[in-house]
């Protein structure tokens, strides 16, 4: 049953995607546009002469799924939002299934029309710049806990949305730290600190997707289980403080009103 | 079985210092096939009465069950409640009537396939079958409250909360919602209805229950209410205003008259009046029959009248 909730939610997302088609476009041109001035003026810093190889298809990837985590992390407070506002959100959680089973089916089925894009967009650079990108299926692998990581932030950002109403300025700030854990090299961290990277959201996962990625290095098992821990602790820990927000705004009676 | 049992439901709200009371000790029944119609001014607590129905309030104390089931323990309990809500659009303007209705089918509980079937079925009904693929959003205000009301019944639900169903439609609109609330509770649903048109209050409910500062002051059967509020008094209309002797015979014998009405508070005095006013052609003979809109000033006091639209539909 639960497969039927997010396949009707990939429907509602993608119908509403497909009635903003020129904000798509616009949004797959602009991104591209954005991109693409960044290669050139890199290029141009660098000179002609720098050949970035693989180590540009690593910024290429790295972009993109930035671009992905960022998109995911404002994911589900941006929808409590945008609902409010319409006036649609409490007849969401009259929902026999729990707002966070609908609430992640959603974040889930808007990523996947959300990959669609950035696909696009990736493929636009990689006929821009003529690079030659593979992705090896392994990282799937790390991706997963990053993901993981990734939709614990959501959740953790719905909360702070359905307590506190306006998390725009939030959500700024966190971009910022996603920015940081995204590129901080915890793998390269020593004694505390190292324990320290492990149990920052995404940081582990985000370190063996560089290591395959721009290192080339074989996947690690050891720390990919650590990853995979990490991503399950913050999206538990996501799920644990949304129930609770529910919970709490039902309380105060404030569901409805932004 | 009662479709729906709340007992002495309570929230308070505090705010900084000050706490307010929205309702207190409100309990409210409901069977299969009966309208309840909600009625109080603006802030008396009937929507946060709702909405703690619906399971979107936590009430302070107090239970809830629906069919039995809680609300707010058992998320299975809301598969038996359908929700119309005051302020808000309640259906996806972006979408077509028809997709609406598949959505929320399937995110009330049901497989697709039965989820489209029934919005079938509702479409037909609710006479949207012509606009199914029109993007709601351009469907006049009538036709979305319409929509709204069939999106609340796509998992047959055997109650139904409509808060302000016809609030701001015009009289077609209005004669129609009216008229589909009638079936839905004929087919067994129960029903709770809120709405500051106390002549369609009358019309639809079996029983009235009046909320005042978070407290019912009064819940009674519709009938009983206005039997009970009505006076023994006759009025006798004219169709013009009384000759100057028949008014003097007639306020010698302890009647008003008002130009063209006369008030017979005594019974014992309609038919030697009647014998004055013949041969004069009359308008109407009624019993004095009190109407919801007077209980409701009665009860609530004239004060409500500031925060409260009464009156007659429009």
């Amino acid at each position: 049953m639960i497969f039927e909730l997010f396949l009707a939610e990939l429907r509602r997302s993608f119908i509403q995607s497909t009635r903003y088609s020129a904000e798509i476009i616009g949004g797959i041109v602009g991104t591209t546009i954005i991109f693409y001035g960044l290669f050139l003026s890199t290029r141009y810093v660098a000179g002609g002469g720098f050949q970035f190889g693989d180590r540009f298809d690593s910024i290429i990837i790295g972009y993109v799924l930035w671009t992905l985590m960022i998109f995911i992390q404002g994911s589900i407070s941006g929808n409590l939002q945008d609902e409010a506002r319409t006036g649609t959100l409490e007849q969401v959680f009259l929902s026999p299934y729990g707002a966070s089973q609908v609430f992640l089916s959603r974040a889930i089925a808007s990523l996947l029309i959300n990959l669609v894009i950035n696909i696009s967009i990736l493929l636009i650079i990689v006929a821009l710049t003529g690079s030659n990108i593979s992705f090896p299926l392994i990282l799937v692998l790390p991706l997963l806990t990053v993901l993981l990581g990734a939709y614990g932030l959501s959740f953790i950002m719905g909360s702070l949305a359905l307590i506190l109403k306006q998390v725009q300025q939030a959500l700024s700030i966190f971009q910022f730290g996603l920015l940081f854990l995204f590129t901080a090299p915890i793998e390269s961290w020593t004694g505390g600190m190292k324990i320290l990277g492990y149990c920052m959201p995404m940081a582990p996962g985000a370190g063996l997707l560089r290591d395959v990625m721009a290192r080339g290095e074989a996947l690690d098992g050891g720390r990919w289980a650590i990853a995979l821990l990490n991503g399950t602790l913050y999206f538990s820990l996501g799920m644990l403080l949304f129930r609770w927000s529910e919970r709490e705004t039902k309380r105060r009676g404030k569901l409805g009103g932004y | 079985m009662n479709v729906l049992e709340a007992v002495h439901l309570q929230k308070i709200y505090r705010d900084r210092q000050k706490t307010v009371a929205a309702v207190q000790e409100v309990s409210l029944t409901l069977a299969a096939k009966e309208v309840l119609a909600f009625l109080g001014p603006n802030g008396a607590g009937k929507t946060t009465t709702i909405k703690m129905i619906a399971g979107l309030i936590l009430p302070d104390r107090g239970s809830v069950r629906i069919v039995g089931r809680d609300p707010h323990r058992d998320p299975k309990a809301l598969r038996s409640v359908g929700a119309v809500l005051e302020g808000n659009r309640n259906v996806y303007w972006r979408l077509t009537p028809e997709e609406n209705l598949e959505y929320f089918g399937v995110l009330r509980g049901l497989t697709r396939k039965v989820a489209r079937q029934r919005a079938q079925t509702l479409l037909e009904r609710f006479d949207l079958t012509d606009k199914r693929h029109s993007q709601v959003q351009k469907l006049s205000r009538g036709m979305q409250q319409k929509l709204a009301i069939a999106v609340s019944l796509i998992h047959d639900p055997q109650l139904l909360l409509l808060d302000e169903p016809t609030l701001g439609l015009d009289v077609e609109a209005t004669a129609s919602v009216k008229q589909l609330v009638r079936e839905i509770a004929a087919e067994g649903r129960a029903i709770l209805l809120t709405t500051h048109q106390l002549d369609i209050a009358e019309e639809l409910s079996d029983r009235v229950a009046i909320i005042s500062q978070g407290k019912i002051v009064i819940e009674e059967p519709t009938s009983e209410l206005i039997r009970q509020f009505s006076g023994t008094a006759y009025r006798i209309e004219l169709e013009l205003p009384l000759d100057d002797d028949r008014t003097q015979k007639i306020g010698a014998l302890g009647a008003v008259v008002e130009g063209d009405r006369i008030l017979v508070e005594d019974i014992t005095l309609l038919y030697p009046i009647l014998d004055i006013l013949k041969p004069l052609p009359l308008v109407r003979l009624e019993k004095d029959r009190t109407n919801l809109t007077e209980i409701f000033l009665k009860l609530v006091g004239s004060n409500a009248l500031g925060s409260s639209t009464l009156g007659t539909n429009p």
